[in-house]
């Protein structure tokens, strides 16, 4: 583990703090929790440099996440995108191994994200303990979905709940990308490239052309 | 180490330079082709990979800007241990590779013809300077340039958007569903949607196949379709046995004899460091705009002190960059569609090209030069799906209906020359070599900050006719505006004229102050029409070697 003293350290006197807080929180249920602030050791892993071998990938940098977080994410990406029917529940398909990956990648954007991720996991166990006496991950689904409600809507953030809905926004951003570039993410949402075409490209199928015209005419335009 | 000695030392694999080497090497001459990057071979583009099979789903990255997968070596916005300056006050990115093919390897592959008000701008308009040669000089290149690069489009006719000569195009793919919608869309405001002309083979050529229509171009196009140098003018180039490529050749000076002419160039191998020559009748600098410029302003010139083949002073100067900005816009009447694979070309089917020449002409705009808008969408791979709201079932639904229900605009303008953008020798700053480092001066003006607005105003007109909304409301021109460079399609720095005065090189790219000395990039651009620069650069050069190997044939050089 490359994060070592700083981050345990604070980590550390986080999970004091926070499991003094549910019974004193919990008396007064308005507030919430603190956005805790966590001093990250940056991440000196070296990156995949500028002339990787592309035909056979690698993520050169050592994985980062505590089990503790990595259990919390795993549970939030569910939340996100659950089983389904035929589709997967994201944990199935490798997103919360792919949210590890990017908070632990040597590059700007990516420590910056990790600096939110690791924060926001934090503050949702600690969220969570204060309202049920559980990390998120050990929580039930109704209890899970009510903090998600807050915080996973744009238009009804709960008030003071500003970095945490960004948090929310972060990884439900992580979690589409991931998803969705598995097969069956390409099955779930309908992606049919990446496919040789022998011939000329055939272009619109019947059925497009059909609903084409048809949104077409529903504006009033003329047909092209 | 003996110093080799050639017809002709081309500087740079990129378009330029691979087309002048190609040429050249075609007419008996015999070619050292001299390329700062490593060798590169095409079979190394990851054509299928998977997406997720790469470091953070391929996203770009410092070490990979446009993302893992980009066919890009050791480049990018910045090349470890090749830094550049800015002048106080200036944004200018500036994009490298170092690799045998330069960008022509990942570039987009749009190419459209410049026509003939883009090369008698001055004549028109009063503002910049006229090119030296007229589009009617330039159409039978264009023409042997489309043949040998293979490009797709049609003739519809327009003003300023000349033909192609008869059979020269190669057909252009059937156009997307969405862009036949904002074809209809663009058709009620009379704004003409038509094939867009890409460098992408729809039939064979040579050894080259057609696109099969998958995998994004900027990988690198192994199968030869997607136009990069390094699938066809290299190989056939060495296939005449007359070309010889050195690789890891960083050029940093021109190497002068006794009566000023060129003899040849200096270049350090990044391998080992070690400095060498090379010898030839003729140099031919094609390192890309902003390197050759260096490369002139670098070469010390007894008794002076700007550099050579600068005695106009207009070296550097007139650095030019297409205008750039972007909207994007989401339409109800797309969402839910039926799916098909929509990956064609995986480039631009369609375009607007600029429809406006009459009313500008009739004073009744307040810019006085053309733009035309790149367009993206569709059910592309699923990427960055953020702008989504919420979680769980209602989430997933949400992706569901709203793929492919998005579409990109983009502005591409002409810039018009100003004295506030050119670049320049840093007096300090060099890179790990030694050798003396580019800074950069550039500003936009009204002129330009006028059309992102009348491109802003068009997007939400057109958004409007076709029912959807923008996803995020214009921003003033100023904000909007991309940096200097950030289109990538840097030129003019050693520009070409009729009045030696005034221009650094003739019409055939050949210096004025030195007569056995050619520029073949973009530097030479007069001006930079709306139309994406590498086509025209590819057309000069063939040009320009078409009249050094009459030179060499007759003994003048
Ligand atoms: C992502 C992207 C998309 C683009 N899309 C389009 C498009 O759609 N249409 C379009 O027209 N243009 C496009 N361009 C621009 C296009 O790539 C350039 O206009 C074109 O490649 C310029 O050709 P060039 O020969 O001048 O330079 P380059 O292709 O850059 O080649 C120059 C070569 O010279 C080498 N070199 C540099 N310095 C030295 C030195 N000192 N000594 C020896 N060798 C040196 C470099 O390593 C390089 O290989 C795009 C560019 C990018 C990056």
């Amino acid at each position: 583990m490359t994060v070592a003293v700083d981050r345990r350290t604070t980590l550390a006197w986080l999970a004091a703090a926070l499991s003094a807080l549910p019974e004193a929180a919990r008396g007064t249920g308005l507030e919430g929790t603190q956005w805790p602030t966590v001093t990250l050791k940056p991440v000196t892993a070296p990156g995949y440099g500028v002339d990787p071998d592309m035909s056979d990938p690698k993520v050169p940098w050592p994985l980062t996440l505590t089990a503790a977080e990595r259990k919390a994410a795993t549970a939030l990406c569910d939340m996100i995108l659950p089983a389904d029917g035929t589709a997967p529940a994201a944990s199935k398909l490798g997103v919360p191994a792919f949210v590890d990956e990017w908070v632990s990648a040597p590059y700007p954007n990516q420590q910056r994200d990790r600096k939110t991720i690791v924060a926001g996991l934090a503050w949702l166990d600690a969220e969570s303990r204060r309202r049920s006496g559980k990390v998120f991950a050990a929580s039930s689904m109704t209890q899970r979905a009510a903090i998600c409600d807050d915080i996973a809507f744009k238009d009804r953030i709960k008030p003071g709940h500003e970095k945490p809905a960004a948090f929310f926004t972060l990884m439900r951003r992580l979690t589409l990308r991931a998803y969705f570039s598995t097969a069956e993410g390409w099955e779930q949402i309908g992606y049919l490239g990446n496919t040789p075409i022998d011939g000329p490209y055939p272009g619109p199928t019947p059925e497009a052309l059909a609903h084409l015209d048809k949104i077409i005419a529903g504006l009033g335009l003329a047909a092209a | 180490m003996a110093v080799e000695s050639y017809d002709a030392v081309v500087v740079g694999s990129g378009a330029g330079g691979a087309m002048a080497a190609w040429m050249l090497t075609r007419a008996g001459a015999s070619v050292l082709m001299l390329e700062a990057g490593r060798d590169y071979d095409p079979a190394e583009a990851p054509m299928l990979n998977f997406t997720r099979d790469a470091p953070l789903r391929g996203v770009g990255t410092p070490d990979k800007d446009f993302g893992y997968y980009d066919a890009t070596v050791d480049g990018g916005w910045d090349i470890p241990g090749e830094p550049y300056a800015m002048a106080e006050g200036t944004e200018f990115k500036w994009w490298r590779s170092r690799m045998l093919g330069g960008r022509t390897n990942h570039w987009a592959r749009n190419s459209f013809r410049m026509g003939p008000y883009d090369f008698k701008p001055f004549t028109r308009d009063g503002l910049g300077v006229d090119w030296p040669v007229s589009y009617e000089e330039m159409a039978p290149w264009y023409d042997k340039t489309e043949t040998i690069v293979g490009v797709y489009g049609n003739n519809p006719n327009l003003e300023n958007h000349p033909n192609s000569g008869d059979g020269v195009l190669h057909d252009p793919p059937t156009p997307r569903a969405w862009e036949l919608f904002l074809k209809a869309g663009a058709g009620k405001l009379n704004i003409p949607v038509v094939p867009a002309r890409r460098a992408v083979l729809t039939r064979p050529v040579d050894e080259r196949s057609p696109c099969y229509y998958a995998s994004e171009c900027g990988r690198g196009c192994a199968i030869g379709a997607a136009f990069q140098t390094t699938t066809s003018l290299i190989p056939q180039a060495r296939a005449t046995k007359k070309l010889t490529v050195r690789t890891d050749a960083m050029v940093h000076e021109v190497i002068l004899d006794r009566a000023g002419k060129a003899a040849g160039v200096r270049f350090i191998d990044r391998k080992t460091g070690a400095q060498r020559e090379a010898r030839g009748r003729v140099v031919i600098l094609a390192a890309s705009t902003g390197e050759t410029a260096r490369i002139l302003l670098n070469t010390k010139v007894a008794g002076r002190s700007e550099g050579l083949a600068n005695s106009s002073g207009q070296l550097g100067r007139n650095l030019m960059d297409t205008v750039g900005a972007d909207l994007s816009a989401t339409f109800p009447a797309l969402e839910g569609r039926p799916r098909y694979n929509e990956d064609g070309a995986m480039g631009l089917h369609m375009y607007i090209p600029f429809w406006l020449y009459k009313e500008q002409k009739a004073g009744k705009l307040n810019f006085a030069r053309g733009y035309h808008f790149e367009v993206g969408g569709g059910f592309n791979e699923p990427g960055d799906l953020g702008g989504l709201d919420g979680y769980g079932a209602g989430l997933r639904a949400r992706a569901q209906r709203a793929y492919g229900s998005t579409i990109g605009f983009t502005i591409r303008g002409e810039m018009i020359p100003n004295a506030k953008s050119y670049c320049e020798i840093d007096p300090v700053l060099k890179d790990r070599f030694g050798i003396p480092a580019l800074r950069f001066h550039f500003g936009w003006t009204d002129q330009e900050r006028a059309m992102v607005d009348h491109f802003h105003k068009t997007t939400q007109d057109i958004v409007t006719a076709m029912g959807g909304k923008l996803n995020k409301p214009p921003e003033t021109a100023d904000r909007a505006l991309r940096k200097g460079g950030e289109i990538i399609h840097e030129v003019g720095t050693a520009r070409m004229g009729a009045d030696r005065r005034t221009s650094v090189t003739d019409p055939y790219g050949r210096c004025w102050d030195v007569d056995n000395l050619y520029i073949g990039d973009g530097a030479v651009f007069a001006s930079k029409a709306h139309k994406n620069p590498t086509l025209t650069i590819m057309a000069l050069a063939m040009r320009s070697a078409d009249h050094i190997a009459t030179r060499l044939r007759k003994g003048e050089l």
